[in-house]
């Protein structure tokens, strides 16, 4: 068992602190995700921070069945809080980003930031489950069954996200 | 040189152009202070739990009063009675 099980563990019998060591073991890789889906990072923050705590909720009211895997449980949560924030969500200002204290090396997180400013202007136009599939799939490396277990959808449901998805990529590079 | 990349290519090298992101300084003790906050009861659960332990005496002196108001009243009765018998003998 790992250490991410073993916390989850210890949340369940009550050890309430150990809710850290699930974020530390976590929070860089949802927080990556909710970025490419979200388009930028301070809207990413509030999404996996929103997705933590109904993550313990979940883990203290005994929500959390453990049929699927910490992680995918995790990546469900974010996943399903970033389609919903695209969906409903006026699109924060360019600003927002600004206010992102890095905490690491500013050269990076620079040159990160502007390759997300590339993804985001050219996924825009992407319905938000699309972008999702796309960004789960070519970015998180994840397969099309893994992919439908954290959409909640079926495999066909997937493909067709995918499918649908390069198709308008395509289409947009043709018109331009 | 972007418009040469097809489509896989340009997710792939934005993929590891962005594996770089990471939460901000504070993230991490932004998370844990909105679990906290989470777990601390709110103001009616807190008030409720401390009022119940309350409850018992204040029962308690809720029926001494009853008790006591009813024993005041029947004496006032008795002394409004001999008052009224007495205006009545005279």
């Amino acid at each position: 068992m790992d250490i991410l099980e073993k916390a989850v563990d210890r949340v369940l019998n009550g050890d309430r602190s150990a809710f850290q060591q699930i974020v530390d073991a976590t929070s860089q890789r949802l927080v990556r995700l909710g970025a490419r889906i979200m388009g930028n990072q301070a809207d990413a923050e509030d999404v996996v921070q929103e997705a933590y705590v109904k993550a313990y909720r979940a883990l203290t009211a005994g929500d959390f069945d453990r049929r699927s895997s910490t992680t995918t449980w995790l990546y469900r949560i974010v996943v399903n809080g970033a389609i919903d924030a695209k969906r409903s969500r006026k699109r924060r200002a360019e600003a927002s980003d600004e206010q992102v204290d890095p905490g690491w090396d500013g050269a990076a997180f620079a040159e990160a930031r502007l390759a997300l400013s590339e993804l985001d202007d050219w996924l825009r136009a992407l319905p938000a489950e699309q972008r999702a599939a796309l960004v789960l799939q070519s970015m998180e490396g994840l397969n099309n069954s893994e992919i439908a277990q954290v959409m909640g959808v079926s495999e066909g449901a997937v493909e067709q996200r995918l499918v649908r998805a390069r198709t308008a990529l395509r289409q947009k590079r043709e018109q331009s | 040189m972007i418009d040469q990349e097809d489509i896989e290519q340009r997710l792939a090298r934005l993929s590891g152009a962005t594996d770089a992101l990471r939460p901000s300084a504070r993230f991490s003790a932004r998370v844990m202070l909105a679990i906290e906050h989470e777990a601390a009861p709110s103001f009616f659960e807190s008030t409720w739990f401390s009022a119940r332990r309350l409850l018992p005496v204040a029962a308690i002196a809720a029926a001494m009063a009853v008790v006591w108001a009813v024993q005041v009243d029947g004496s006032v009765d008795d002394e409004l009675a001999t008052s009224y018998a007495s205006a009545e003998l005279e």
